[in-house]
């Protein structure tokens, strides 16, 4: 168990620079995830969190150690990787104590901790098996069950859901929530899936191109995005973002949209002539008459999916958004609705794409 | 498509299937019977059969490999060129494919660079033609005009010089260390192949369980190419046992000195074509060719049926 510090940690490949200056704080026990589009270099963070590829600079810290300069196997971790990647020519029991072997542990001790690892993931009958006998998430439990053997300090999972099928990634996510909640140990888990991120974490880290845009609980960062890019990545589908430009009429200041929509704003750091984004997530747009303000849209295309429905919208100017719609009488196609949102439920944006807070009346 | 195909194969008419196979299948028969099934049978009808001294045939059953094993002319020659033959694989097992494994270890190394150009190098001997490689050799490690002396010279190691293709004791070593140099190139290729087939994450893996490079090379990686260290086996196998030419160019079929260099492949071109003093003989060249693939095959055979067996093989 160790907390976890990174300091303004880069990586370069040649001239391309992969991350940028990362700095982040894990605290004991705590699971966080890393989430991002590809090429965020979200990997490549775990990776050199593991020790596997060297750091360009920057300080990495696993309890009060500085561990820039120790091999991967002594930095007491251990890695779950995406195509499990057990060794091929070993059984079950062999790929669980083939690192404790080398390390010279006694054959009691070795024994003590696959028993363990065995009965937490359920892995008696499969002991004498090979890998290529057992099914995929057979496979994911055997290289869960290595990491856990090796009793470290931080479990690192870089994507180990991604090649199971979408039952299993569900019955696995369960498992590992399980498992963290057992172990009690820090976990810095990779994805792409935001809905693995939303569930499992404590924490979640957005990262686009080698920066971290975002850390926080997934709640906070689905009502309160710091930014464009967590607004758009968080939710799904994403968020309905709309330009508009502020303008000053007497005491008020209003944002306008292309279509016509205009929302009274306050906050003292926007100014009159400023563009701006409104953020408007699918599931809080509300149909018909409302005491908010509204604007009209027609209904392109409607999506069921049993207990909601997505209406994919454009407005008067073609601006496309998707709205939810609940329940069982859906407009249909070629119809106009009347649109709006609740105040509180609707995100305002800067120029430069950071939140502005508290900015619709 | 689908259709078609399944038309045509389960169609009633008997004809039709016929017509099928024959085109698809003809063309390969026809070519693997007249090149490959005929001569092979002829040669072992011609090894049933020994001439008169009028030069007419006659049938004599296995009496050409009971003259071949048992007459004291013709046993000792076969027994030394297969001995040495014996010999010139298990150099070629010894030195050859483990310097091409580990060859192939170090090229795929992530941190290496001019990765291209050693493979180029390595490989380049493998496409020279075997009589340059003779000549050069030759000339190499003559004792008259070779560099070879005055290279340990240089190295205060001169008192080491022979001249090794001439003695008795080291010709045919020596013969074998330049076909490995020849051929290293095909093991290393074959084997960094399948090294290259290792996914990198399995490598991670071992890396995490705290394996140094040297472990994870021959505990995960070695483990892992073994059918194909098989494979490079049998083809050196096959190869040492068709092996002519390199003796042929350095020492000429004679194989000296004193048939120390002798393989089966010379062997049999002097008893089939005859040489100096001998007379060739195409029944006994066929019985001698004929010996050779017996013993090529039953080494195929035990490859296959007891080794290959046992090899497993990983998809990852």
């Amino acid at each position: 168990m160790a907390r976890l510090n990174l300091d303004q940690v880069s990586k370069s490949f040649g001239t391309a620079e992969i991350l940028k200056a990362v700095s982040l704080s894990i605290e004991d026990g705590e699971f966080v995830v890393l989430v991002g589009p590809s090429g965020c270099g979200k990997s490549t963070l775990l990776r050199l969190i593991a020790g596997l590829d060297p750091m360009t600079s920057g300080t990495l810290q696993i309890g009060d150690r500085v561990v820039n300069d120790l091999a991967p196997a002594e930095r007491k971790i251990a890695m779950v990787f995406q195509s499990y990647a057990l060794y091929p020519h070993r059984n079950v029991r062999d790929n669980m104590t083939f690192g404790l072997k080398f390390s010279g542990m006694k054959k009691d001790e070795i024994d003590r901790r696959v028993a363990e690892a065995t009965r937490m993931l359920q892995l008696g009958e499969l002991l004498e098996r090979k890998p290529r006998d057992l099914s995929g998430g057979q496979r994911q439990r055997v290289a869960i069950g290595r990491a856990i053997v090796r009793e470290p300090d931080v479990f690192l999972f870089d994507e180990p859901l991604s090649n199971l099928d979408a039952a299993l990634r569900v019955s696995t996510r369960v498992e590992i929530a399980r498992l963290h909640a057992m172990l009690r140990a820090t976990m810095i888990y990779v994805t792409h899936d935001q809905t693995e991120a939303m569930t499992l974490a404590d924490r979640i880290v957005v990262m686009n191109k080698g920066r971290i845009e975002q850390v926080g609980a997934p709640l906070d960062l689905y009502f309160t995005p710091a930014n464009l890019f967590v607004a758009g990545f968080i939710g799904s589908p994403g968020m309905n973002l709309f330009s508009a430009h502020l303008t000053q009429a007497a005491e008020t200041l209003t944002a306008t949209t292309g279509f016509g929509y205009a929302l009274p704003v306050k906050g003292a750091t926007l100014a009159s002539a400023a563009s701006v984004t409104i953020g408007i997530r699918p599931e809080h747009v509300l149909f018909g008459e409302t005491p908010y303000q509204a604007f009209s849209a027609r209904v392109d295309l409607v999506e069921r999916l049993g207990e909601i429905s997505y209406l994919y919208c454009a407005t008067v100017n073609g601006t496309p958004l998707i709205a939810e719609w609940r329940g069982r009488h859906t407009p249909s196609v070629g119809d106009t609705v009347k649109l709006s949102a609740d105040p509180g439920t609707i995100h305002m944006f800067g120029a430069d794409g950071t939140r502005v807070p508290d900015a619709v009346r | 498509m689908p259709e078609l195909t399944q038309s045509a194969l389960s169609s009633k008419s008997g004809f039709g299937r016929l017509a099928l196979l024959v085109f698809f299948l003809g063309p390969a028969v026809v070519i693997y019977a007249a090149f490959s099934v005929y001569p092979l049978i002829a040669t072992m009808a011609l090894a049933s059969f020994t001439t008169d001294q009028a030069g007419a045939y006659h049938f004599a059953g296995i009496d050409n490999f009971i003259l071949l094993l048992t007459d004291k002319d013709w046993r000792g020659p076969f027994w030394n060129a297969l001995g040495n033959n014996v010999l010139f694989f298990i150099i070629h097992m010894l030195v050859q494919n483990p310097i091409g494994i580990a060859i192939a270890g170090l090229l795929s190394l992530p941190a290496l660079k001019f990765r291209a150009t050693y493979r180029t190098l390595i490989f380049m001997p493998t496409m020279l033609s075997v009589v340059i490689i003779g000549f050069a050799w030759n000339l190499i490690l003559s004792p008259l005009w070779g560099v070879s002396e005055g290279f340990l010279k240089f190295f205060g190691l001169g008192s080491l010089f022979q001249p090794w293709l001439g003695l008795e004791g080291s010709a045919l070593i020596t013969i074998g260390l330049i076909s490995v140099w020849q051929f290293v190139g095909i093991p290393l290729m074959l084997i960094y192949a399948a090294l290259l087939n290792i996914p990198e994450e399995l490598v991670d893996a071992a890396r995490i369980d705290g394996l140094s490079h040297l472990r994870i090379f021959f505990h995960v990686k070695l483990p892992l190419i073994m059918p194909t260290i098989g494979l490079v086996s049998i083809l050196t196998f096959v190869g040492n046992f068709n092996a002519f030419d390199l003796v042929y160019a350095i020492k000429g079929a004679l194989a000296g000195p004193n048939f120390s260099t002798d393989l089966l492949g010379t062997f049999f071109y002097r008893t089939f074509f005859g040489n100096q003093l001998q007379l060739g003989s195409p029944t006994m060249g066929a019985t001698v060719a004929t010996a050779m693939f017996l013993i090529i095959l039953m080494g195929v055979c035990v490859y296959l049926f007891l080794v290959q067996r046992r090899l497993e093989r990983h998809s990852f």
